[in-house]
């Protein structure tokens, strides 16, 4: 079996464009593999990111035909549609091709949350059941793909975005952080920019929910 | 636009200088900077911080001793044992002392939070070759945890620099026979920059990911070894490949190879051959399936050589009798990895074979880091002597944090008296006109099929089970790899040019294969990792297998006795009966 594959090229170095490519596929290949295929194969100038290929990662996030997704965890015979488009990340700088530069991501995530402070750096450890968001809430790989799908992220400069807001949710209900971030989260640039769209939560790969995640980070200072 | 010139664009200055992005690297990065006065450190990442590398990876844990019921000495003889008396045991005693801060410090410091058991405790899983549970995790994805909350430490600390998709290319000289710093490329710019430091630390992380079937992150490629040779450094033990037995198997994907993890046989699976038999029975009948990896990577090898395997190469591995619910919950990385293969581990088998995990061998390092130059230091699965003949699970994560902090702390107080060396700019640049030299934007050979080339080479014949005439043959073949890869076709040389970084990440691979060859067939017998069909038994007395490249650029070798000064084969029950 065969696909047509569209790929963004181009970069600040030069103009941009659709290529074209003919990709073979098996029930097992994923859009990753035809990436592969595509620079092994047909064009060695192709440019993308990946590292571990099982989806731990987070850094071969793409939109694939306008949704944001891994490129190594999305089979390529599940895309629906004549034709595979892959573009890269919204809101984030191209370096080249479908590679985009993280910084600006987690710039804002770093400048709302700050760091892990906490509450004793003595030799024991928090010793009591986990309440359950802690436990499944904090496993974000940071990939990014919700900050791309995220409109409100590409009109605000400063709005930090589902994934670090989810984070900050993560930080609010463990029992042993100290940190003090509320004034930056109860500001536009945190969780009151949020315009509930909830698109973070219909990419996230990992199954999380970040527009809920916000939602209970508003509720928290009502409450 | 944005071609890569050969002029060093810049010349940088550091205190430290670390080489990599991963656990190792990020530990030593905060160590050496937690207390005033400062270094000045920067991070040279080939990926992006953090998510590149393979702590990041770490399915199962980390051992660490926190149990009144377990103890110190346990865990060391655990490892020991595991590494077949071929580990430096002073580091073993470093690994297995410090291992206990460093998870009170992941915790109370960084916030990171390994699961609990039903009574609020942290929780320890069994880990096979282990006499204790003593494996800390966060569900089957504890690297994720670990990296996430080490990429936010180190984003949160101003003072720290990085440099994301950039590698060394080469060693600089320094002063008086050291390293004084690197040379690095800067891919995201296309920029050569000089980096003059007064202490240079290698940690990007091992990886052979030259086999067919491999488990490590696709960046990575024994950088650090391979730069470590070139500039002359000893290595160790470098024919120590541990593979782990169950890697998936999906052929024509990416995904072939990914590990599943060993917490699976620990939990109860169990390992079938395709006429439905439990082969570990044959191979160690009273551990079974939770014996060493190297054991069971036999075995599982040996039934698919012997034409017992499964029609796509490999065996099963089964542990849907635990019910489907309980396997969903107990591993959901593993679950879900599995169905993108299309597999269910919850519901039935999966097929896997064995797939290369990690380089127990590397640079030669003692308890501060020090490699045999002045001035070059390295920690994690860069550096040789903590795991010996065979890695324990659990223990790979724990080499990287902990030897990356140790790395840290004392680099912290050794660089503050030390003044910045003097590099000569001139070799720098031949070292440039050389490397772009042998990268054509029209002609050359095919990096991608120069890998291949590589990988399949290795997996017949530098593979689970060696024999001389084998290694010879691959010895012969990888010289003749290497000089092809002299000139490499990469396309016109733009900044972020993946072949290229493909290109130079082959070269390294290339070099270091070719070690472990020479390795594999200088060790004449069999020991953990290293097994010889024509050597089967093992030495009386364990040796390191210590080399160096010499003037001619072949390596040299010597046998070193190593520090056995803890524990004693004859000390340890059943061990001569074993080996």
């Amino acid at each position: 079996m065969e696909r047509k594959v569209l790929i963004w090229r181009g970069g600040p170095d030069s103009g941009t464009s659709f290529a074209e490519y003919r990709v073979p596929f098996t029930s097992r290949s994923t859009v990753l593999d035809a990436l592969l295929y595509v620079q092994r194969q047909l064009d060695p100038t192709l440019a993308f990111r990946y590292a571990c290929r099982k989806g731990m990662c987070g850094t071969c996030g793409i939109r694939v035909n306008g949704v944001e997704r891994l490129a190594c965890s999305t089979h390529l015979s599940i895309v629906p549609g004549k034709e595979v488009r892959l573009e890269p990340l919204r809101h984030l700088p191209v370096i080249k091709d479908l590679a985009v530069d993280f910084t600006p991501f987690f710039q804002r995530w770093v400048r709302l949350n700050g760091a892990f402070v906490s509450s004793d750096a003595g030799d024991h450890l928090y010793g009591s059941s986990l309440p359950e968001p802690l436990v499944r809430w904090r496993e974000c790989i940071s990939c990014a793909l919700c900050y791309s799908a995220c409109d409100t992220v590409g009109r605000a400069t400063s709005f930090a975005g589902p994934a670090a807001l989810n984070r900050t949710l993560t930080l609010a209900i463990d029992p042993r952080d100290k940190g003090n971030r509320w004034h930056r989260v109860d500001r536009i640039e945190g969780a009151l920019g949020c315009h509930a769209m909830g698109v973070c939560t219909l990419v996230c790969p990992k199954g999380l929910d970040p527009a809920t995640a916000i939602q209970r980070l508003r509720w928290r200072r009502l409450a | 636009m944005g071609e890569i010139g050969l002029e060093i664009i810049e010349e940088l200055t550091a205190d430290i200088l670390i080489l990599g992005g991963g656990g190792a690297a990020l530990m030593c990065a905060l160590h050496a900077t937690d207390q005033v006065p400062t270094p000045r450190v920067l991070l040279v990442v080939k990926g992006l911080l953090g998510k590149s590398g393979c702590t990041r990876m770490v399915q199962g844990g980390m051992n660490a001793v926190l149990n009144s019921e377990d103890s110190l000495e346990a865990h060391f003889r655990d490892t020991v044992v595991g590494g077949a008396f071929l580990n430096d045991q002073e580091l073993v005693w470093l690994l297995v002392t410090h291992a206990p801060r460093i998870v009170f410090e992941l915790e109370n410091r960084y916030g990171i939070l390994f699961d609990r058991d039903e009574y609020g405790r942290i929780h320890q899983k069994p880990f096979a070759g282990q006499s204790f549970n003593r494996t800390v995790h966060k569900g089957d994805l504890t690297g994720i945890e670990v990296m996430e909350r080490l990429r936010e430490a180190v984003w949160a600390r101003s003072s720290l620099v990085f440099l994301e998709d950039a590698q060394a290319v080469a060693l600089l000289p320094g002063e008086e026979g050291g390293v004084g710093g690197a040379l690095v490329l800067d891919h995201r710019s296309g920029h050569f920059l000089v980096v003059r430091a007064k202490a240079t630390v290698l940690a990007t992380g091992g990886g052979p990911t030259f086999y067919r079937f491999s488990t490590p992150s696709r960046e990575k490629s024994l950088d650090g070894i391979a730069l470590a040779y070139r500039a002359g450094a000893e290595l160790m033990d470098l024919e120590m490949i541990q593979f782990h037995p169950t890697g998936l198997v999906c052929p024509g994907s990416e995904l072939n190879g990914a590990v599943l993890e060993e917490g699976l046989r620990g939990a109860g699976a169990v390992l079938l051959n395709a006429r439905g038999e439990r082969f570990m029975v044959r191979y160690d009948p009273t551990r079974m399936e939770r014996s060493t990896r190297d054991i069971v990577a036999r075995a599982a090898y040996m039934e698919i050589m012997e034409g017992r395997g499964t029609p796509q190469g490999g065996v099963y591995i089964d542990i849907s009798h635990l019910g489907r619910e309980r396997v969903e919950a107990m591993f959901p990385g593993m679950v879900e990895r599995t169905r993108m293969a299309g597999y269910d581990l919850a519901t039935g088998p999966v097929e896997v074979c064995p797939t290369a995990h990690f380089i127990m061998g590397g640079i030669r390092i003692d308890e501060m880091c020090r490699t045999s130059l002045p001035g070059l230091y390295a920690a994690g699965e860069d550096a040789a002597g903590v795991h010996g003949a065979n890695r324990l699970g659990g223990n790979g994560i724990a080499e990287s944090l902990v030897f990356g902090a140790l790395a840290g702390e004392l680099l912290r107080e050794e660089v503050a008296e030390k003044a910045l060396p003097r590099v000569d700019i001139l070799y720098a640049r031949d070292a440039v006109r050389e490397l772009m030299d042998g990268l054509s934007a029209e002609q050359g050979e095919s990096t991608a099929g120069l890998w291949a080339e590589l990988k399949d080479l290795m997996w017949t014949h530098v593979g689970v089970v060696r024999e001389e005439a084998f290694l010879r043959e691959a010895i012969r073949r990888l010289e003749g790899l290497r000089e092809r890869a002299r000139k490499l076709w990469v396309g016109p040389t733009n900044r972020f040019n993946l072949t290229l970084m493909q290109a130079l990440s082959l070269r390294n691979a290339l070099e270091v294969a070719w070690l472990v060859a020479h390795s594999a067939l200088y060790r004449n017998e069999s020991r953990g990792a290293h097994f010889r069909r024509d050597h089967p038994s093992s030495w009386e007395v364990p040796k390191n297998l210590v080399l160096r490249r010499s003037l001619s650029g072949e390596p040299s070798f010597e046998w070193r006795s190593p520090r056995m000064t803890r524990l004693q084969p004859e000390e340890v029950k059943g061990w001569s009966e074993r080996s």
